[in-house]
Formats: structure tokens, sequence, C-alpha cells
């Protein structure tokens, strides 16, 4: 196991450990064990990018390090806020809302899994470990995550501070962050237990995957906009204090700035800034005392209520009739439906891309308005930008293929399944109808409030087109089974298809601005792509792959060994 | 009462309520030094409850615990020192090499870092995992990691021993090694309490049966006794009888007439 830099530091202040109970040897063994864990995890900060190409055994090649360089360059979207002058109250609150929110969603994403890991249960406190050895250690562990982390995120915003604004005003950054990395850690176990009070394990890890999906989503777009964040410098604020905003921490600390630095000594700010000091200590004493309420919380983690209720599924069932041609289809539209909205490993890699498909084309609009104001946006053809929420189906579509349960697959196998057609038609369909469709009708509705009620046709045609588009990535990635592969498996030619892909939609884009340029062209397209849709869906084209079922070369070993 | 001067574990009057259930009714117990029991009982009968009382991992119990003639309520966890433990649920860290785990385990039990790791290497060359030593858990089979877990509670040679299914997962040859070894280390004076749910093995290992059922101790003593009391040839049998199943066959009946059904 390797050393760690964090655990020397530690051993100077064993004098200090030990005389406050705690067998140190132990503690250091505990910490030790537990960052080189947290080493060998991938943090959601780098769902997106990090392949496990390497063999997981090869050394400790760790995720952890760069997922830092990474907050740290996040941490330049607060810079500018910083760097500006004239209304400290505004700038200190945006600052500490970004850090609040990057500190928070990360401290549940990643280090969920280390506060709450039951194992500690069974594993360490049935030996002889006393009590106090086992909290130092959980809460050094969390120090220095929080520290490292708080510390890559902060780093610039800290170093903005020294030079623009002085060292008086670095410290008071620097103690307020200490206030608030307090508050964060007191809030998030207050919630888990709330919600641990309330609900059994499964729920908080589904609250907990939802977070680690909005993480992902900020980070992505976060990424876009640090470089325009600065234009924010330029700009002039007016910002007005107003009671509810105590209910909003980022501006108890934002307060302080502004009544300190720059002597604004109204009521409301010197209620706030006591609050940012309050509140953090408070809760820090209530947070004690309420650690083994926590402790015992934690059993129901492992357990879950086991009566299930049998949902309705009425409609579902109507839908699937509908659209589903015989019991395969129908059965692997409704496995595929559940797949989707429940496998968390599932989730968290699709349903961030989902995010952007949804935010994409708005992004365009607006850069359109920006330059060309939105006076002639409502009469342009910009509504031809729904075309990017397409750029979702490539990505979705591939990973369709994998699951966290993937060795589960064999069923496919041992099941006498008549024709793998259905089982991707199924499965297709299900992702269009439960998770394209409906965004597509939100997008929908908000550019037809944009473009009026001409644009209707065209969103037609569009969806049209995006529905045969998903049939044309699935017949190019199509290379095993639905939820039959690891997640880590990434085949590099699958990426060159992915991009090529990405530029048919931009030729499906193109050809729609053609029509467009004929009068009762887009009624001509509509026609056209009527037809050619319920020639491909109806002949079942591109579905036709029956060799992956038995075919040994395919990747459907249902006890594939190790990873 | 001079049992109670070698009971190694003495029990007194153990309930233990999970809400408003008592799923503990009153245990009296007491296990000398050497024997190998048998601890059974049906799901829910509160047999993994009152080994983790005795782990101190459930709080809350009414009644006395001793292990080694201390009572465990004091907060002194000095006395799991001479406990080994195999969960049911088979926790392990994966993320961990067997290495890096076995010492780690090692070093929590108060062994030096290069002993444990030496023994530990020792005892995984004796199962035939040297190779995989320096691999990561996460991949290996579960008959492997169910070695490592027997491994890593034996480590620091202890007194007692408390298994739970630790034969699950692993091969019939690995199964007869694992038996001896138990019964090795009884003849050496530790006492193990073997849990499990397939009877053959608990007739065939333990040397003192302990049936649980519904919170309460239903039957003690030897298989030849009860096998002489109840008037049944094998522990399966009066296992049955004495939790008062006999609609096996109604049940399967059943089972099978549903599954004709197409």
């Amino acid at each position: 196991m390797k050393e760690f830099i964090s655990l020397k530091v530690m051993d100077r202040l064993r004098s200090v450990f030990e005389t406050l109970g705690c067998d140190y040897r132990v503690m250091r063994q505990i910490v030790q064990v537990k960052l080189t864990m947290d080493r060998r995890r991938v943090p959601t900060i780098l769902q997106g990018t990090a392949r496990r190409t390497s063999r997981p055994e090869s050394d400790d090649k760790n995720s952890f390090v760069p997922s830092l360089l990474l907050y740290a360059f996040m941490g330049l979207l607060t810079v500018p806020f910083v760097l500006m002058t004239q209304n400290y109250m505004f700038q200190m609150s945006v600052t500490f809302g970004i850090l609040m929110f990057l500190i928070m969603s990360s401290m549940v994403a990643d280090f969920s899994s280390v506060l709450l890991d039951v194992r500690d249960r069974v594993i360490i406190s049935t030996k002889p470990v006393n009590r106090r050895t086992m909290s130092f250690a959980r809460t050094i562990h969390i120090m220095i995550y929080l520290f490292l982390l708080t510390g890559s995120l902060a780093g610039a915003p800290l170093l903005a501070a020294l030079f623009a604004h002085g060292v008086v005003f670095f410290l008071a950054f620097l103690l307020e962050i200490i206030l608030m990395d307090i508050f964060i850690l007191v809030v998030t176990a207050l919630l888990y237990l709330l919600i641990l009070s309330f609900f059994d394990g499964e729920r908080l890890k589904d609250i907990i995957n939802y977070v680690q999906i909005a993480l992902s989503i900020a980070i992505t777009v976060g990424y876009q906009i640090v470089g325009r964040s600065f234009e924010v410098i330029r700009l002039h604020i007016v910002f007005h204090t107003a009671w509810w905003q105590a209910a909003v921490p980022p501006f108890w600390f934002g307060s302080t700035f502004e009544w300190l630095m720059r002597g604004h000594a109204s009521p409301l700010l010197i209620l706030f800034s006591t609050l940012a000091l309050t509140v953090p200590i408070v809760s820090f004493a209530a947070y004690i005392q309420l650690m083994p309420a926590f402790e015992r919380k934690l059993q129901k983690l492992s357990s879950s209520s086991a009566r299930g209720r049998m949902k309705k599924r009425a409609w579902s069932r109507a839908i699937s009739r509908i659209i589903c041609a015989g019991n395969e289809e129908r059965a692997f539209f409704r496995f595929a439906s559940v797949m989707m909205a429940r496998e968390r490993e599932f989730k968290l890699k699709v349903y961030p891309s989902l995010g952007f498909a949804m935010v994409f084309p708005f992004i365009f609009i607006l850069n359109s308005a920006w330059s060309n104001g939105l006076k002639d946006l409502a009469s342009s053809r910009w509504y031809l930008s729904i075309y990017l929420s397409a750029l979702m189906i490539p990505s979705v579509v591939m990973m369709l293929k994998y699951s966290g349960q993937y060795k589960a697959a064999w069923v496919y196998r041992t099941a006498p399944i008549q024709s793998i057609a259905a089982i991707f038609k199924g499965t297709i369909k299900a992702f269009l109808i439960r998770l394209f469709l409906p965004i597509y009708l939100v997008e929908s509705v908000v550019f037809t409030a944009i473009f009026g009620i001409r644009v209707i046709p065209d969103l037609v045609v569009a969806c049209l087109s995006m529905l045969l588009y998903a049939v044309i990535c699935l017949q190019f990635t199509r290379t095993s089974l639905p939820f039959s592969e690891p997640f880590q498996v990434v085949q590099q030619s699958q990426r060159y298809v992915g991009l090529l892909l990405l530029l048919l939609i931009g030729v499906f884009a193109a050809i729609h601005f053609v029509f467009t340029l004929i009068p009762f062209g887009v009624y001509i397209y509509m026609f056209l792509f009527v037809l050619l849709s319920g020639a491909v869906w109806g002949a079942g084209v591109g579905f036709r792959n029956e060799k992956l079922l038995v075919d040994p070369a395919s990747h459907l070993y249902p006890f594939r060994q190790g990873e | 009462m001079n049992s109670d001067n070698d009971a190694v574990i003495s029990i007194r009057g153990l309930k233990m309520l999970y809400g408003d259930k008592l799923v503990l009714k009153g245990i009296n117990l007491d296990v000398r030094r050497g024997q190998i029991i048998g601890y059974i009982g049906p799901n829910g009968a509160g047999k993994s409850t009152t080994i983790k009382a005795m782990l101190g991992l459930a709080t809350g119990y009414m009644g006395d615990i001793r292990i080694f003639g201390r009572n465990i309520s004091d907060g002194d966890v000095e006395y799991k020192r001479r406990i080994g433990y195999v969960p049911e649920t088979a926790e392990i860290y994966d993320a961990l090499t067997a290495r890096e785990y076995l010492t780690f385990i090692g070093c929590l039990y108060g062994m030096d870092e290069v002993q444990a790791d030496r023994k530990a290497q020792a005892l995984m060359r004796t199962f035939d995992l040297a190779a995989v030593y320096d691999a990561r858990l996460a991949s290996y089979s579960k008959g492997m990691r169910q070695r490592v877990l027997l491994i890593s509670s034996l480590l620091h040679n202890p007194d007692i021993l408390f298994l739970d299914e630790p034969l699950s997962g692993l091969d019939a040859n690995s199964v007869m090694v694992v038996k001896d070894i138990l019964v090795r280390l009884a003849a050496q004076g530790k006492t193990i309490f073997y849990s499990s749910h397939i009877m053959d093995v608990v007739e065939k290992v333990s040397n003192r049966i302990i049936l649980l059922d519904s919170g309460q101790i239903v039957a003690d003593g030897s298989f030849e006794e009860l096998q002489e009391r109840l008037n049944e040839k094998s522990l399966e049998e009066i296992f049955n009888q004495i939790t008062g199943f006999h609609e096996h066959k109604d049940i399967a009946e059943k089972f099978v007439s549903i599954v004709q059904e197409v």
C-alpha cells in the first residue's frame, strides 16, 4: 500500500491523538486502507472521460489526482467573481454558491459510499478496535477528503483574492471557506439522517444517484462556460439585500465581505455575517450529538423494505400493445423500460446526455439571440437547432448494450428466443418512448412558444427523422445484445462510428433546410419520411443479426472471467 | 455453578427487541473450550442476532453476555482480540488485494505488519492462492473470497471462532480441508460456533448442536443425544420435527401442480 503524504503529516500529531485516547497505529492503518480504496474508485467528475482501459490490478494508477485537477479547473469559474470590485455582497455570494454546490454534490456523489460504508461494521467493528479510534479514523478520512477537494477548488479563487484584494480579504475568505466546509459536512450528514429516518437504503441510493447525475451535468456545463464567465467582469450589477436571502447560505458568507471590507454596516448584513459564523459551529455541535443516531440509522442502509408495491402498469401495457408486435417484442419493451428507469449505473451514464440534449438547442438559440437580437429570432430558421437534441441518440443507443449486471444476460441464451429482431425493436422503442419522446415533447412546446405555430410541421418532420436516425444508429453500433456488456468495455472502433453518426444528423438537418426553401416543401418532406419510416420499421430492415444469439464470438458469455 | 469458571462463553437471559418484536426471548448458554457448536435454526430464528450481540455489533440487548469470564457490555473491546469471525454476507473490501486486506486485518488484531503479511502469505499458499496474493479481491471467485475470509478469521490465532456459512462457494475438496481444519482447531482447545443451513455438514462437524427457534433455544445436546431423544435418523429430520414443520409434502405438491398449469 502507498504511503500517503497526508498520513505523514498526521504522524506529526501522533502524540495528540494518543492523549485523546486513540490507538494511533490502528487508526493510521484504517485511514491508509480507506485512502487506498478511494484512489481505486473512479470519481463521478471523471465518469464521462475515464476509460478504464488499464487492467484493474496493474497498479495504483488512480483517478483521484486527475479529478482534483479537474476540480481546480472548475474553481476558475469563481475567479472572475472574486476579481470584481463593485459589489462584494453579490460577487462573494455567487462565489460561495458555486463552491458550495460543487463541494456538496461531490461529497454526496463520491463520498457517500465512504460515509455510508456498511462493510465497516462487519469488518472493523468485529475486531478489537475501540469506538473512539474508529470515529477518529472516520473523521480524519473525511477531513483529508474535504481538504483536498476544497483545496483544489478554492485554490485559484483564494490566490485571486490575495492579489486583487489583499491579505485581510484573503484571510477572511479562507476562514469562511473552512466554516463553509463544516457547514456542508453537517448538512450532508443531517440530510442522510433525515432521509434514512423516513425511507430505506434503496431510496437513499436513488437520491445519491440523482445528485451524481446533476453533478455530471453541472460539470459539463461548467466546462463550457468557464471561458465565457470572465465576461461578467464587464457587467454592471445592481444588487439589493433582502430578508429572504437569510434562507440561502451563500449570502451569509458573502455578506461578511460587504460588511467588513466595505464598511456597509446594515442590520441585514450584520445578521447574515453572524449566521455565517454561528450556524456552522452550532450545527457541528448538533452533529456530534446526533452521531450515534446516525450510526444506528446506517444499519438501515443494508436492509430494504422487502415488500415492494405492485405498480399499476395499465397505461404502459396499453402502449406496448399498440406499438409492439408480438409477445417477445412487448416483453423486451417492458424489460428495457424498467432497466432504463431503475439501473443506477445506467442512469448515471445516460441521463446526463439527456440533460445536454435538452439544453444544447437553447444554448444555440441564445447565442444567436445574443448576436442578432430577439426581434429577428422568431422569423428565422433557428428552430432547426432542434436537431441538436438528436446528438444524444448515438451515445445513448450505444449505451443500451451496457449494464452493471451484464452477467444476468445469460437468460438471453438459455431462453428460446425466436427472433433477435424483437429484442432490439423492443429495446429501441422503449428508449424512444420512455426517454427520447418526453424530452422532445418538452422542447417542441418551448420551440412553438418561441417560433410560433408555423414550426409545428417542421418539428414533426424533425421528430420523424430522429426516429429513423435512432434506427440507423442502432444498426451501426449493434455489436451485442442490450444490457449484456460491462460498462468498462468501450470499443475504440465504436467511437469513430459515433463520430460519423454525428455527421449524419447534420445531413438530415441540411436536407430539411433545403426543403424549407421550397413552398410547402416541409409537407413533401414529411410525406417522403412517412413512407421511408414505414418501410424501415415495417420490414424490420436492420434488425437481422441472429448470430448474436449463438455465435460464440459475440460478447454474450454469461460467465465471463473477471472483468 | 462451577461450569461458569471454565465456560468460554456464558450467556444469561439474553433478550433483544427489534422494533417492537422480541427476536431473542431469553437465551441461556454455556460453552466450554474445544466445543464445536452447530448453531442452527430456521431463517429469522435469531442466530445471527446472537452472534452479533457476542461480537458487540448489536447494542441494546438485555441480559448478560460473558466471554472469557468478562461481561462484554463494559465497552472494553479487548476480548475481540481472541475472536475470529466469518460473516454470512462475506463482506470484504474488494478494492484491496489479498495482501493488503489480510495485513490490514492482522494489524487490527494487533499483529505486526510484517508478521501478518508473512503468515497470510503462508496460509494463502496452503490454499493454493499464492499466485493471486497481489490481485484485487474484486477479481476473485466466490470460493476464493471465502478462503480469504477464513484466513482473515484465523490469522491472529483466536480462541473462539464464529463461522456463518463458512463453506459457501467452496468445492468438495476444499470443504474436506476446512472441515478437517475445524476438527484440529477444536482439538487444540479452540471453541467454534458453526452456523449453517446445511444440516449434513453440521451433523458431521459439530459435537454439540444448539437449535434456535423464534428466539429460544429449543434443543441442546450432541447429535447422538438428539437422535435418541427424538427418535429421528438425520439432523434434517430432527430440525423438521422440533421446528414443527410437517407440511413440506403439501407445499411441494402444491408447487408442482402450479408448475404444471401452463
